[in-house]
């Protein structure tokens, strides 16, 4: 390990240690008594400029360790630019992001970050002439895990693929490859969660079954999910992050969220006020 | 950070097993092998000279492979990107040169198994005479090597674009610049304000550190190339001269494919002739790297 990754090291359980100040209504707080829970996603003042099209601005949040987080906001709001940030796919324009303590900007630190966690990006991509084997296998490849199988096996069993696993996976349903995106962000057993819209075009039996899959998940990682869906708020997340038109508009409990009207009222009031504003 | 060559291996592993599981590497496969034997043999001079050689088709390689490897190499990045699989594979543990190389070598590997089923074309000169085998290996590795740099040129083409078409068309493009730069006035004006193109983006982006403005620069660049090629020229001014010209033409005399794998035919492997398709691969391997950058900017 050369200087540079111990430095790296010692920044990470810095920034991990670094008590969760900021975390309004402690008494809200779904895990009360925990108040030093530690930071696992920051994002300090993200802005990013396209051209002259500005698709973040200043985005501000932070998403503490094993809470499942609801990044909510309508399409076209900014939800997977921030997490293209916050995996490293994408640099911002300014501000900084941390994950795990890792800066997705830094090369180095980006692949460290890559081998704790995992993304499922927006509309789940696949190699479409793969069956769902061959493409668990090719990323077990890339990531270099040992046991490669057992992972896998472990993946297939997690997102129930048995039925499907040499089957090319063009010719499986939404459904299907929407797990095959999961087991595949899964395989490494990640510490943290990055899912862009992770039950978009399912049908309701298997939109239940993801969110099964999550809640089960979110008892040891931490998730961060996007959604538009405002059940989707209801039945998974502890905690909420808002964003509208590259902004963050509200961060906090569901419970603050839904304080004194209900989730959908106060998903329009909160749009609304931005385009009068 | 050394390249990790596990994780290189695991990506030309992949990208090879899609070129050969599918049917369409087959047609191609096919078709190269039909083309290059009609390039070779049916022609009026192969039976006119009774010599056991590859002459024929040795003239006509270059112009078959600027054709052939970016077929290979179009989709070699675009489809990632237009099915949004580069997120996954840049995410990964991996860093953006072991992706290059491994999409290289990828590409190699395919257009190394279709030449590798050309070489039925060696036996047959064997059966109706006695090749030199000497002649043949040096022959063979010059193709190898235009081949090679042809394919890098082809993933270069192939990340400037989500279609795979237009990665063919500009792959194509790419490779008859250097095919016919220093014969053709076209390919060297072509060639010549691609390359001023490219400097003057490149230039911009190192001098100023950003990527602000960096397009309009390489077309400012392109447009002096532009000038250079089809304006006033005192060469053609010379009444005597009856060929078109251009300042680029003997810029880039040397650069040319053609006179760099010529000697490879003959049975001779020169240094430097190896070095040049060797720079050029490393060159467009660096422009491909430098372009998987460009998602950050």
């Amino acid at each position: 390990m050369g200087k540079d990754d111990e430095n790296a090291e010692a920044n990470r359980v810095a920034a991990q240690g670094r008590s969760s100040a900021g975390t309004k209504n402690e008494a809200d707080h779904p895990f009360r008594g925990e108040r030093e829970r530690p930071v696992t996603i920051r994002a300090e003042g993200i802005t990013k400029i396209y051209g002259e099209f500005a698709a973040l601005q200043d985005v501000s949040f932070e998403v503490h360790k094993g809470t499942v987080v609801a990044f909510l906001g309508p399409n076209g709001a900014g939800k997977s630019t921030t997490m293209r940030i916050l995996t490293g796919y994408l640099a911002p324009t300014s501000g900084r992001a941390a994950v795990l303590g890792f800066d997705p900007t830094d090369a180095r630190q980006r692949i460290e970050l890559a081998r704790r966690l995992g993304y499922l990006p927006e509309s789940g991509p696949l190699y479409r002439d793969m069956t769902p084997l061959e493409s668990l296998t090719f990323f077990a490849e890339l990531r270099k895990l040992d046991a490669a199988r057992r992972h896998i096996d472990r993946v297939v069993e997690q997102c129930a693929l048995q039925e499907v696993l040499y089957k090319p996976i063009e010719k499986l349903s939404k459904g299907y490859r929407q797990r095959v995106g999961m087991a595949q962000a899964l395989l490494h057993d990640p510490e943290v969660l990055i899912l862009d819209e992770p039950t978009s075009g399912l049908d309701p039996l298997q939109i239940r079954e993801v969110r099964k899959l999550i809640r089960e998940l979110g008892r040891e990682k931490t998730i961060l999910l996007s959604t538009h869906i405002l059940q989707e708020v209801e039945a998974i997340a502890d905690e909420v992050v808002f964003i509208y038109d590259g902004r963050i508009v509200f961060s906090g409990t569901k419970t603050e969220l839904a304080k004194d009207a209900s989730i959908e009222e106060r998903f329009y009031e909160l749009t609304d006020a931005k385009e009068v504003a | 950070m050394a390249i990790d060559f596990n994780v290189v291996r695991a990506i030309f592993r992949k990208d090879m097993r899609q070129y050969l599981g599918n049917p369409t590497g087959y047609v191609f496969l096919t078709l190269f092998i039909a083309t290059t034997a009609a390039a070779a043999f049916l022609q009026d001079g192969f039976f006119s000279r009774h010599l056991a050689d590859l002459a024929e088709l040795n003239r006509l390689m270059p112009a078959i492979l600027m054709f052939f490897v970016p077929a290979i190499t179009m989709s070699a990045w675009a489809d990632e990107r237009r099915w949004s699989t580069d997120e996954l594979m840049l995410t990964s543990p991996v860093r953006d040169v072991e992706v290059v190389l491994g999409k290289f070598l990828g590409v190699v590997g395919m257009f190394t198994v279709s030449l590798a089923f050309s070489v039925a074309h060696v036996l047959v000169l064997y059966s109706l005479g006695r090749p030199d085998a000497g002649l043949m290996v040096a022959t063979y590795i010059g193709y190898w090597l235009m081949g090679t740099m042809f394919c890098a040129i082809g993933l270069v083409a192939s990340m400037f674009t989500t279609n795979a078409t237009v990665a063919f068309i500009l792959g194509a493009l790419g490779c008859a610049g250097v095919v016919f730069a220093g014969s053709e006035p076209w390919a060297s004006g072509l060639l010549g304000t691609a390359v001023l193109g490219l400097v003057a983006a490149l230039g911009w982006y190192v001098a100023r550190g950003t990527t602000k403005s960096m397009g309009v620069a390489g077309l400012v660049g392109a447009g002096l190339g532009m000038l250079l090629w089809l304006g006033p020229n005192a060469a053609n001014d010379d009444a005597t001269s009856t060929v078109a010209t251009n300042r680029f033409v003997a810029l880039f005399d040397h650069f040319s494919v053609t006179e760099h794998v010529a000697s490879f035919g003959e049975g001779v492997i020169r240094l430097g002739d190896v070095a040049y398709f060797a720079t050029g691969v490393v060159l467009m391997l660096y422009l491909a790297s430098f372009l998987l950058g460009r998602r950050h900017w």
